[in-house]
């Protein structure tokens, strides 16, 4: 017996064979016959033939599918290394089998595979970048599109180097686009500063992530160039704005310099000075161009401005006044021959620009004063001329005073001056022929008539002729009249004997001692004074002229003085400290004694000397009593009062206060000290009554 | 002839001022809002038509007086008694608790500038040399720095002693009038304040009210409170003080007596150097001091005239109507401030009447 388990085909054979002896045996015992058993026998074999065939069938096509799995394989392998652009892996070497190859290039694909995987997130990370900067650059927001970069075959390392390259410059400009930005928002803020706009709202307005508190800025061309835009605009607005606050302050200094303005004042618009000759790149000071500031030194500008033009017009009014002057000085009418209206209304409202006006003016005045020399000479003569006129009227009403022979005071003046008068009056036909030689030869040469306050003086002197002739006649009437009567009298007296002349004695004290100012002012409602002062002895009529206005008008509060005057004079010193305090708003009674009106009287003379001194037009204070109180003129004045209105303009009472004041206390306080309480740390004694 | 052309002249005049009177006439436009209790000053600004008021009520107040506005008010330790500006956005008061302070009206700010030892009566500001200068009833005067705020040892720059209570004070230029209780008159000159220029003593006999130089420079006006005012000239030539007079105005006849009324207030028109006074006889009268006219007479005021002002170009006129306790506390009427519009003619010195050649 030999070991089966060595050989097992050999034991399967031995299986095979005794399975086989052992069916023989069978079918002996059984009898089948022989083609029974031949038939099973191919039947058997043609079983087992089936079977191997299977197999042998199954293993084939395993086979094929391994070797086309290999295939596969190596394409791909083939593809990817193709893709990535290295040259393919041959893998294929003689193998032991094919089991072996299919593993080897299964891992050499598996190698392959990482490699494009890594190579692809390469590829897309580069892209991504490219895009992102691209997209700022061109400032838009595009999707990124993933797929594109994948899809595309070629991953080689050329082609990623490609990229990074692109990406690199892409970067590039990107920096330097940055750069470009942040140096024009530099620019930009300091013309907005400059500017005085706000520098956040127009960056935000041209991009919003240009704030400087976001991360990234746009870079976009748009931004920059919209950016360069609003820096070319801010800088056009720079430059008008600079030229205009130069030519303000060009002006303003000008003005300055045209009004003095004190250096203080100066001081505050100096840095709108300063930069009166900067070239727009020096100004960087913040804010000094900025519509406030260029808007204040414009106000300031106006204000100088009118200032100026309120001066010049004091200057034209001055000037004009200065014309008026001459013209009064020179008895020209103001106004004749003046092509330009200097009126005042012209002045004030500036239609006509007034430095030419104060040029014409300055013409003017110098026409006119020459006007005024060359009238010099005539006007003299025409002086002396009226001087004389005057004289005459004088001497006409003094002659017509009846007793102005009469002994008195002063009457050795008023023969002196008739005198004079008389032989100033002789001279006047040989005054008024020569005023009238130069008048002639005057208007001859100039060609036109000589107006003497707006009156042809010729025609004056011819009027003053005439009237003198009339005036003779009427003498001549009078001495005719007169005689007449001197016959008639001397006939009555030869008939009845001779009566005695009316008594004129009362009348002769209220004869003008000082002159004929006085008598002027007598005449007008002196009459009647006249006739109730003769009831009073020993006052002049003078003087009871002064009582009436003084009880009238004048302050009557110095009657208190003067009645205390009485009472010293009396010795009643207890009594005077009462009548002497007078609160300032009491009223007083007009308390009318003989002290008071001497004392008047000594006020009134003050007034008439002031008056003269000052040479004031000659008005009589009778005049002034009807026009200042309108209620108070006495009942007796002829005059009914005119109730005088506000508007006419009124002499001043320029009266001198008569009397010493006195303390109503020891010290004085004002109205406002009193209200406040307030009582001085010491009592200030003034010096006792200064009455003597 | 010339007879004849002076009365048609007179006639004409009359005419006209009939006319004149006949048409109703207005006190101005009143300021609304206005101070509580006397006004003790107003003045225009130099710049604008603001006007700057002070009062007893304890308030200065600073009005625009073209739109009738309040623009700002101020509240003090005591009276006012006087204010003046600085410029158009400043200004200064005087107090009745001793102290000086400068305001700035656009910030609300009010800054100390120092005291005196009594009520400050009087303040004025000099343009010329930059100074506040005050007035007070302790006696002094004193000159003040406004940029060294705050601290009276920085902002003081002297004190000059007066003979007595400082009641008015005026300036023209470099030249400062001080008129005193004791009717003294001192004249300085800003650049030499350590004695005065010139010691004088009112001509008027009564307490001077107040005092205001002509814009000319050439003296001052000083009013009493015996209705008259002097006109007085700094030249101490003969010929220079003959042209000084006094006259009489503010005065009322009523029954026989005569009421004298105190002259409260003087301004002078910044153009034609004519002035307005104002009483406590509630009127004020414009007068033209070279020709010794009195000009115009604005109707008459609810009560006396405590202060006036013209604006810068003469053109405005306020008037402070406001009892001054000349009577003591008694019933009066409201303070009221009025603003008028002024008129030539009402303020335009009229030429002299020309010489009549025939008499």
């Amino acid at each position: 017996m030999y070991d089966r388990h060595i050989d097992p085909s050999l034991h399967m054979e031995t299986t095979c064979g005794s399975l086989m002896s052992e069916l023989q045996k069978i079918w002996k015992e059984v009898g089948d016959p022989d083609e029974e058993r031949d038939k099973m026998l191919f039947e058997l074999e043609q079983q087992c033939l089936d079977a191997y065939r299977r197999r042998v069938d199954q293993a084939s096509h395993c086979r094929a599918q391994l070797r086309q799995a290999i295939a596969d394989s190596e394409a791909e392998l083939a593809c990817i290394s193709a893709t990535l652009g290295e040259q393919p892996v041959h893998i294929r070497q003689s193998f032991k089998s094919l089991k072996k190859e299919l593993q080897a290039v299964m891992s050499g694909l598996e190698e392959m595979r990482r490699k494009q995987i890594e190579r692809k997130n390469q590829f897309a990370e580069v892209l991504k970048q490219i895009h992102s900067t691209s997209n700022e650059l061109r400032g838009s927001a595009e999707e990124y599109p993933y797929t594109i970069a994948t899809e595309d075959g070629d991953l080689s390392l050329n082609r990623l180097e490609d990229l990074r390259n692109q990406l690199l410059s892409l970067q590039k400009e990107k920096s330097d686009r940055q750069k470009l930005v942040l140096g024009q928002l530099n620019s930009l803020k300091s013309l907005c500063i400059v500017v005085g706009t706000d520098y956040r709202l127009i960056i935000h307005e041209i991009h919003p992530t240009l704030d400087d508190s976001c991360g990234t800025k746009s870079i976009s061309e748009d931004t920059i160039e919209r950016l360069s835009a609003t820096i070319n605009r801010l800088k056009d607005v720079k430059i008008q704005r600079l030229q205009r606050l130069q030519g303000l302050a060009t002006t303003m200094v000008e003005l300055w310099n045209l009004m003095d303005t004190p250096v203080e004042e100066q001081k505050t618009f100096q840095n709108v000075t300063k930069n009166i000759a900067a070239s727009e790149a020096e100004i960087i000071e913040p804010n000094i161009l900025s519509l406030d500031f260029i808007n204040h030194a414009e106000t300031e500008v106006l204000r100088l401005q009118e200032m100026k033009s309120s001066k010049m017009k004091e200057v034209l009014l001055k000037k004009r006044s200065v014309l008026e002057d001459i013209c009064r000085g020179a008895h020209i009418v103001v106004g004749e021959q003046i092509s330009i209206d200097f009126s005042i209304e012209t002045i004030e409202f500036g239609t006509i620009d007034p430095s030419y006006l104060l040029e014409q003016l300055e013409i003017h005045i110098s026409k006119v004063k020459e006007e005024a020399f060359s009238r010099k000479e005539i006007l003299e003569k025409v002086e002396k001329w009226l001087a004389a006129c005057e004289e005459e009227c004088w001497l006409e009403e003094y002659n017509r005073d009846d007793s102005r022979y009469n002994a008195g005071r002063g009457t050795h003046l008023m023969l002196k001056r008739a005198e004079k008068a008389r032989a100033l009056i002789s001279k006047i036909p040989g005054m008024m022929e020569t005023l009238k030689a130069k008048l002639k030869s005057w208007e001859k040469e100039r060609g036109f008539e000589f107006s003497y306050d707006g009156v042809g003086l010729l025609s004056m002197l011819e009027k003053y002729c005439v009237l003198k002739q009339q005036k003779e006649q009427e003498r001549q009437r009078q001495r005719d009249q007169k005689k007449l009567q001197g016959q008639l009298i001397a006939e009555q007296e030869a008939l009845f004997g001779s009566k005695p002349c009316p008594s004129n004695s009362g009348k002769k004290n209220y004869r003008p001692s000082t002159g004929g100012v006085t008598d002027k002012r007598l005449s007008l409602g002196g009459a009647v004074l006249r006739n109730a002062s003769t009831k009073k002895a020993g006052l002049s009529s003078h003087s009871h002229v002064k009582q009436q206005t003084s009880c009238s008008h004048n302050q009557s509060g110095f009657s208190t003085h003067s009645s205390v005057k009485n009472n010293i004079s009396g010795g009643n010193s207890s009594n005077l400290q009462s009548l002497l305090i007078r609160k300032p708003l009491s009223p007083l009674s007009p308390n009318v004694d003989s002290a008071n009106i001497q004392d008047q009287n000594v006020t009134s003379a003050e007034l008439q000397d002031m008056q003269n001194a000052y040479k004031t037009p000659v008005e009589s204070p009778m005049k002034n009593v009807s026009s200042f109180n309108e209620s108070k003129t006495p009942k007796t004045m002829p005059i009914t009062a005119l109730e005088t209105p506000p508007t006419a303009s009124i002499k001043m009472q320029t009266v001198m206060t008569p009397a010493t004041p006195f303390r109503t206390e020891d010290v004085e306080y004002s109205f406002e000290e009193r209200r406040a309480g307030f009582i001085g740390p010491k009592p200030h004694l003034k010096s006792s009554l200064p009455l003597v | 002839m010339h007879f004849t052309q002076e009365y048609s002249f007179e006639f004409k005049s009359r005419i006209a001022a009939k006319i004149m009177t006949a048409a109703p006439q207005s006190t101005g436009r009143e300021l609304t809002s206005p101070p509580t209790d006397g006004i003790s000053n107003i003045r225009f600004s130099n710049h604008s038509d603001n006007l700057l008021v002070s009062s007893w009520d304890k308030s200065v107040r600073l009005y625009d007086a073209s739109a009738n506005a309040l623009r700002g008010e101020f509240m003090h330790g005591g009276a006012v008694l006087d204010c003046c500006f600085h410029d158009d956005s400043s200004g200064f008061t005087a107090c009745a608790d001793h102290t000086v302070r400068r305001l700035v009206f656009n910030q609300g700010r009010e800054d100390i500038l120092g005291r005196h030892d009594a009520p400050v009566r009087c303040i004025e500001y000099s343009y010329a040399t930059g100074q506040v200068i005050t007035g007070s009833w302790d006696k002094t005067l004193k000159c003040w720095d406004p940029r060294g705020a705050s601290g009276q040892e920085r902002s003081l720059i002297g004190t000059y002693t007066q003979p007595e209570r400082v009641y008015s004070l005026s300036l023209v230029g470099n030249r400062l009038v001080v008129a005193t209780a004791g009717r003294h008159v001192n004249v300085y000159d800003l650049r030499n304040m350590n004695q005065p220029e010139q010691r004088r003593e009112s001509s008027l006999k009564y307490q001077t009210r107040c005092v205001r130089c002509y814009p000319n420079g050439t003296g001052y006006a000083l009013s009493s409170v015996e209705g008259r005012v002097a006109m007085e000239f700094f030249d101490l030539s003969e010929a220079g003080q003959s042209k000084k007079y006094a006259f009489k105005c503010h005065r009322k006849s009523e029954a026989g007596r005569d009421i004298v009324y105190p002259v409260n207030s003087i301004a002078f028109h910044p153009i034609y150097g004519t002035f307005a006074t104002g009483g406590c006889d509630g009127y004020v009268n414009v007068w033209d001091g070279n020709n010794k006219k009195r000009l115009y007479q604005y109707p008459k005021y609810p009560t006396s005239i405590a202060a006036l002002s013209f604006s810068r170009d003469g053109r405005l006129l306020a008037v402070a109507s406001s009892y001054t306790y000349e009577e003591g506390d008694k019933p009066h009427e409201p303070d009221a401030i009025f603003v008028r519009s002024v008129n030539e003619v009402e303020v335009k010195p009229k030429p002299k009447v020309l010489p009549n050649p025939a008499t």
